[in-house]
């Protein structure tokens, strides 16, 4: 066998195993979503989506399943943190690009990239020793709170959330800064009427990315939001979200178990809503290309 | 029609940090001529137009002394009203900088921000503006266009447009036509021409010609310092001073 030949032949079993990892990996994305689309279609043939998604009370060892607690959770506790987190973010990237401080750039990219690298259950074990304590001493109420939960996720999601809105910042060239100042245009109006509004979309792009982040969160969230399965009804509530309820109930009901399917149904409408956000955050870029 | 101011610099001095970069500079511009300022690269020419309208405190640690007169508004000064001093001194940049929104939203940027809403006022504002900047013909109908869509000539009269559109009584225009052909540079050079007499001009530029063809004064900037200044004619034919003569035969630079 000459050389050329020996070379075809390894190509050819290198391109058989390319192929394959990526059949494997898209198979295993298949499967994820079949099996809980599998589950998740027996459990909303059994239950219907009124009781369930509708329900309030849920109690799966006696075959009550209602969820819009754990739905009311997840969106409360990612909107407080998204509100608490967004004009925090917007500040600092104000000040870091616009307000002639790009000296401080650097430094403020290097910490906040800092911060993106502590883990989620650091964030979570400083809710439970600071944040919890603090409520429960201002409030009188226990601490573990859909506002504890709301605090923790909006530190956590900061770091991330800021340096997408520097670089949003970033990308206004220096020479539309000049311009909109030499027409008599306040720091001020600069900002509101020429920055924000030329990196609208880049920064809607990052609310969407910040929101994926807060919505998928399970440890931090878990550690301090106190568990409740009722409907909040207050910041001061003790609460859970879809993300936590998952992980209280899978050692509850395993796979096997009558009630189990509720576990399916609750992970692939957290799919859902995610690959919703990234469709959204392709359609933005997309638009925004043009 | 009110006749432009004077603009009277008086003893100049600016710093960045405790380099100076621009020293003791004196000059007149008589109200509604065209001064050009030359000079080689680096000798404080942009630093100067800059100070005219104060954008320069946009540099850390820049240090002014001396005053500009802008007919009777003081330029220097920690209590000056930058926003008044600004509306009143207009520029045009090197690279043509719309911003990234319609022809429309463009020229109506400046009167939007002192407050005009009424649609009809800012459609006049924005057609007068067009037509001052002879831009008019070539965008009518297409006002809702984006800007980036104009071709770079087209974009640098929508700049002096919108540097009109805020009636300035000033003009600074840093090398307005560096980065055009020299088709688009005709239309400036014209257009300058054309807005003489109505707004004091100062011009930095870097083509020679250009500076003989529209300028009535010349400034000759070298290391930051003014050389020598007098009417366009005289510099050219009779430098008073040694180092002009080198910059205007090419001998420095």
């Amino acid at each position: 066998m000459n050389v050329h030949q020996h070379n075809l032949r390894m190509e050819r079993i290198q391109h058989r195993i390319f192929w394959l990892s990526a059949a494997l990996l898209i198979g295993l994305g298949l499967a994820i979503w079949g099996t809980l689309a599998v589950g998740a279609a027996q459990f909303v043939l059994h239950h219907g989506l009124n009781r369930t998604l509708l329900g309030v009370d849920y109690n799966p060892t006696r075959g009550q399943f209602g969820l819009l607690p754990f739905f009311m959770g997840s969106v409360s506790v990612t909107m407080l943190a998204l509100a608490l987190a967004y004009p925090l973010s917007l500040s600092v990237a104000a000040v870091t690009v616009l307000m002639g401080k790009r000296a401080w750039l650097a430094p403020v990219r290097q910490g906040m990239g800092a911060l993106v690298a502590i883990p989620s259950v650091i964030f979570g074990w400083w809710g439970l020793s600071a944040v919890v304590p603090l409520i429960r001493q201002v409030s009188g109420s226990s601490g573990f709170s859909l506002l504890a939960a709301g605090l923790v996720l909006a530190l956590m999601i900061l770091p991330t959330l800021s340096l997408l809105t520097i670089n949003a910042f970033a990308r206004v060239p220096e020479r539309w800064i000049d311009g909109s100042l030499a027409l008599g245009a306040t720091p001020d109006q600069t900002l509101g009427r020429l920055v924000l509004r030329s990196v609208k979309a880049p920064l809607i792009e990052a609310g969407i990315v910040a929101v994926g982040r807060a919505l998928g969160e399970t440890m931090a969230v878990q550690m301090v939001i106190g568990g409740q399965t009722l409907l909040p009804h207050g910041l001061l509530s003790p609460a859970a979200t879809l993300t936590t309820e998952l992980l209280s109930d899978i050692s509850l009901l395993p796979p096997g178990v009558e009630g189990h399917h509720v576990l399916d149904f609750m992970a692939l409408s957290l799919l859902l809503i995610m690959y919703g956000l990234v469709l959204l955050v392709e359609r933005i870029r997309g638009r925004a290309e043009v | 029609m009110n006749s432009p101011p004077d603009l009277i610099v008086d003893r100049l001095s600016v710093a960045y940090r405790d380099q100076w970069v621009l020293q003791e500079i004196s000059l007149t511009v008589p109200s509604g001529r065209v001064m050009a300022v030359i000079g080689p690269s680096g000798c404080g020419k942009s630093t100067f137009l800059r100070t005219v309208n104060r954008l320069v405190d946009r540099m850390p640690g820049v240090h002014l002394k001396g005053q500009i007169h802008v007919g009777s508004v003081e330029a220097i000064g920690d209590d000056v009203d930058l926003v008044g001093l600004r509306r009143m001194v207009g520029m045009v940049f090197q690279q043509p900088n719309p911003f990234p929104f319609s022809v429309f939203d463009n020229v109506a940027y400046g009167p939007r921000l002192e407050g005009v809403k009424n649609s009809s006022r800012l459609r006049a504002v924005v057609e007068h503006s067009l037509k001052q900047a002879s831009l008019w013909d070539e965008v009518r109908g297409k006002l809702r266009r984006p800007a980036s869509s104009l071709s770079g000539g087209q974009q640098q009269r929508l700049c002096i447009a919108r540097a009109l559109a805020v009636s300035p009584q000033v003009l600074l225009m840093d090398e307005p036509t560096a980065a055009l052909d020299p088709s688009s540079t005709a239309k400036i050079e014209e257009l300058i021409l054309a807005l003489k007499g109505e707004y004091t001009i100062i011009l930095v530029t870097h083509n020679l010609q250009q500076a003989a063809r529209v300028s009535d004064l010349i400034a000759f900037f070298r290391d930051g310092r003014l050389i020598e200044v007098g009417s366009t004619r005289d510099v050219f034919t009779a430098p008073k001073r040694e180092e002009t003569e080198e910059f205007l035969t090419g001998r420095y630079e």
